[in-house]
């Protein structure tokens, strides 16, 4: 075993620092400071991901043909962990982890000409259309219709959860185009040039932290070209599930938890435990929060020992472990953070969680964050294929093994 | 970064894992149990093929072995429920190997990497002690001995020792680094009485008192020459590879805890069908492989960094906690879906899983390394 960096990779964390250190603006950080859910705020993310395009590590991990980094899995590791400590927001996924990469293996030349550049500088965002109302975990049973109209589909029919689709200026979607056979068979993976094509809607979902970043998005007769199909007609599972491969591709979720735990630590040492002393010195706080960062830590182990080569590199189970693991250790610590928050994290503070705002926080940043993040932390064991989905595949593995 | 064992780890673990198959499975495991543990066969055949001699460097006569390597042996020997006192006796090898060398060190150190008698550590106090800064046991000076009164628990292996080595405090107050002493003491000294007893796990334990046993000068190991914090630094300097190897242990006691819960929830039917078919209980063995390979990972993390120098006492803290925590779940779940069975002592699941709760609450149960970490930022 060995842990050494190595003189190259010590070089490329002082490329990175003198990078950061000439790029990162004020109201980038305040955007990192904000993020209460997976998705930064927009606007901010958007311009830190124009920031990094324009040096080349926007999309790290593509191949270097398309733009990629070039960059081994250490160097990703070490532009994460110098990213994550000056509080920078995450880049919005949908673009670089999965239409994009998903259009260098599948897309026609026609279609990487037409919407990489736009992909990777940001000048497009692409949100995703899979979910419906009546298909969530049992995403094959959708049913959003495309018909066959010369060469056009015309898609009729509704998708729910759409991140960011009141952002977006670009969707891809699943739609059915055959309801003959098994419920995988008539699936067509399909991309949208925009998002105010005739008959298309988007309606804005509140989410329980009263901010819209959810959609629902309606199809009335809306057409779409067939050369903006990806894959073949009812093809669209396969197509789907290439894209997960890069969806799973993620980083180590260990940074941001402890830059969150650390914050949390702070905030307990100055928080009246309404018993004369403060939070932090309650032996029960603790150990329930030495037990958080355990587990925190353990979850950041169990990537890096996949990144050291170790057996859970070869782990079918790996993935949804890590997201498992993941979605709960981030849950159990906003659990203490809404109980250190306590009375502090019940006002509502939409103005002053926007970023530039006039509205200063009515009492501090973390007590403000508290709430939301807990709230819409709860989403995570539900999104990407719900926990329990995710407890089968591990169950599956194990065994099978 | 490369967080693999070498070859040579590869080969040692293979071949004390057919080792054992062959000559240790679970029926063999109970006839030495029955025995008190220690069987001269077995552990000869451990001194054999290097394991006795591992944690000792090579100048002292050992084989100079990484703490990597003491985690990857015991993994195995935790996965295969060895009940022979190899862990027991690490902190006291470790104790000798790095100490002050003697006359009775050297050969006491020599006989132990020859296969000779385990040497026990008595070093555990009241229920736990989680530092070894919270030593208390009194060490009196007499001319050029000193004299020790007081108490130690859970001494494993004491009876059949022919050594122990022991922390005890010349001065300062429980929660000093300064004022330890580690002496080595004959198992017969006089003065020295025993209350022996089976552990939960299956190993032999005593409780020692000491009314007045005088240790010459020349038989310690550290802190004899008066005030400083030799003696503690000689125990944190043992304690940190035997808590990792301890941990490894654990480790590989829940690898094959979840193998054998997941292998009977395919075998046993109810109403007509396999009870691995219930998602209940599907999510129940998705929870242990998780908790499995959480403690897992965070054992060879910890390991690496140790290796490395890098392995603070706060990460071996978290180490500690969360592989007992972890255990203690994992033991749990393969007991309820075992079901009755596994609350009986025929079946190696629960001599698994008191394995793992004697683990937690070895040297600072978990509970209190998991509020030490979360009273004190890094």
């Amino acid at each position: 075993m060995n842990l050494e960096m190595g003189e190259a990779l010590e070089a490329f964390r002082e490329e990175v620092v003198a990078f950061l250190d000439a790029n990162v603006t004020p109201d980038l950080v305040e955007a990192g400071a904000k993020t209460t859910s997976v998705f930064a705020p927009f606007e901010q993310a958007m311009r830190w991901q124009g920031i990094l395009a324009a040096k080349g590590w926007a999309a790290p991990n593509w191949p270097v043909d398309h733009g990629g980094a070039g960059w081994s899995p250490e160097q990703a590791d070490v532009f994460a962990r110098e990213c994550e400590a000056r509080g920078l927001p995450p880049l919005l996924p949908h673009n670089l982890k999965m239409i994009g990469p998903l259009l260098i293996d599948l897309g026609t030349p026609e279609q990487k000409a037409k919407y990489l550049p736009g992909i990777l500088s940001g000048e497009d965002f692409w949100c995703q259309g899979y979910s419906e109302p009546n298909s969530g975990s049992d995403l094959a049973s959708l049913r959003c219709m495309a018909v066959s109209d010369g060469d056009d589909y015309v898609i009729t029919g509704q998708k729910i959860w759409t991140t960011y689709a009141h952002h977006a200026n670009r969707m891809f979607l699943l739609v059915r185009t055959s309801t003959e056979g098994k419920k995988q068979e008539g699936i067509t993976f399909l991309l949208l040039d925009s998002m105010d094509l005739p008959g298309l809607t988007v309606k804005k979902t509140i989410g329980l932290d009263g901010y819209p970043e959810q959609c629902e998005v309606f199809f009335d007769g809306v057409r779409v070209p067939k050369a903006n199909r990806v894959g073949a007609e009812n093809d669209g599972w396969s197509v789907a599930k290439h894209l997960l491969k890069y969806e799973r591709g993620g980083g180590s979720p260990g940074p941001a938890l402890r830059r969150r735990l650390a914050a949390l630590r702070e905030a307990a040492a100055r928080a009246d435990d309404g018993m004369g002393g403060v939070i932090a010195d309650d032996p029960a706080f603790q150990e329930r929060l030495g037990a958080l960062e355990a587990d925190i830590v353990s979850v950041d182990y169990h990537f890096r020992h996949a990144r050291g080569g170790g057996d859970p590199a070869r782990d079918p189970a790996y993935p949804s472990m890590m997201k498992t693991m993941s979605s709960e250790a981030s849950q159990a610590l906003s659990v203490l953070m809404i109980e250190v928050a306590g009375l502090e994290g019940l006002p509502r503070q939409l103005e002053a969680l926007g970023v530039g705002a006039n509205a200063a926080p009515l009492s501090d940043g973390f007590d403000m964050v508290a709430m939301p993040y807990y709230l819409n932390t709860r989403a995570a064991s539900i999104y990407a294929g719900s926990n329990e989905i995710q407890r089968d595949l591990i169950a599956k593995v194990v065994m099978a093994g | 970064m490369d967080l693999t064992f070498t070859e040579e780890q590869v080969m040692l673990r293979d071949s004390l894992a057919k080792y054992l198959e062959r000559n240790y499975d679970f029926e063999k495991r109970r006839g030495f149990v029955a025995a008190g543990g220690h069987d001269a066969k077995v552990w000869g055949d451990l001194a054999e093929m290097g394991l006795l001699a591992l944690a000792a460097p090579e100048a002292r006569g050992g084989l100079g072995g990484t703490v990597v390597d003491l985690a990857a042996v015991a993994e195995i020997m935790g996965a295969r429920l060895l009940a022979e006192p190899w862990l027991p006796a690490l902190p006291s090898a470790l104790c000798l190997a790095h100490g002050a060398p003697g006359a009775a060190a050297d050969a006491a150190l020599e006989g132990l990497l020859a296969g000779g008698a385990p040497i026990a550590f008595a070093h555990e106090e009241g229920r736990g002690l989680a530092e070894p800064a919270r030593v208390a046991m009194q060490a009196v000076r007499d001319g050029d001995a000193l004299v020790l009164t007081g108490a130690k628990r859970y001494v494993l292996a004491a009876e059949t020792a022919s050594h122990l080595v022991v922390s005890a405090r010349v001065s300062g107050a429980a929660g000093d680094r300064a004022g330890i002493v580690v002496a080595l003491v004959p198992r017969d000294a006089a003065g020295m009485t025993a209350e022996a007893y089976d552990t939960i796990d299956g190993r032999r334990g005593a409780n020692l008192r000491f009314d007045g046993v005088r240790v010459p000068a020349a038989d310690l190991l550290a802190g004899g020459d008066g005030d400083g914090a030799a003696g503690c630094d000689l125990l944190d300097a043992a304690l940190a590879p035997t808590v990792l190897a301890l941990c490894a242990d654990a480790v590989g006691a829940m690898g094959a805890l979840l193998k054998i819960t997941s292998d009977y929830a395919q075998a046993r039917k109810q109403f007509g069908v396999p009870i691995g078919s219930f998602q209940a209980l599907r999510h129940r063995i998705a929870d242990m492989a998780m908790s499995y390979q959480k403690a897992r990972s965070t054992m060879i993390v910890t390991a690496a960094m140790m290796e490395a120098g890098s392995c603070a006492p706060r990460d071996l803290r978290l180490l500690k906690g969360q592989v007992g925590r972890m255990g203690r779940s994992l033991g749990e779940s393969a007991v309820q879906v075992h079901g009755g069975v596994g609350m009986t002592d025929e079946l190696a699941v629960g001599h698994y899983f008191k394995r793992l709760l004697a683990m937690d609450a070895m040297y600072g149960a978990g509970r209190m390394h998991l509020r030490a970490i979360g009273a004190a930022a890094a």
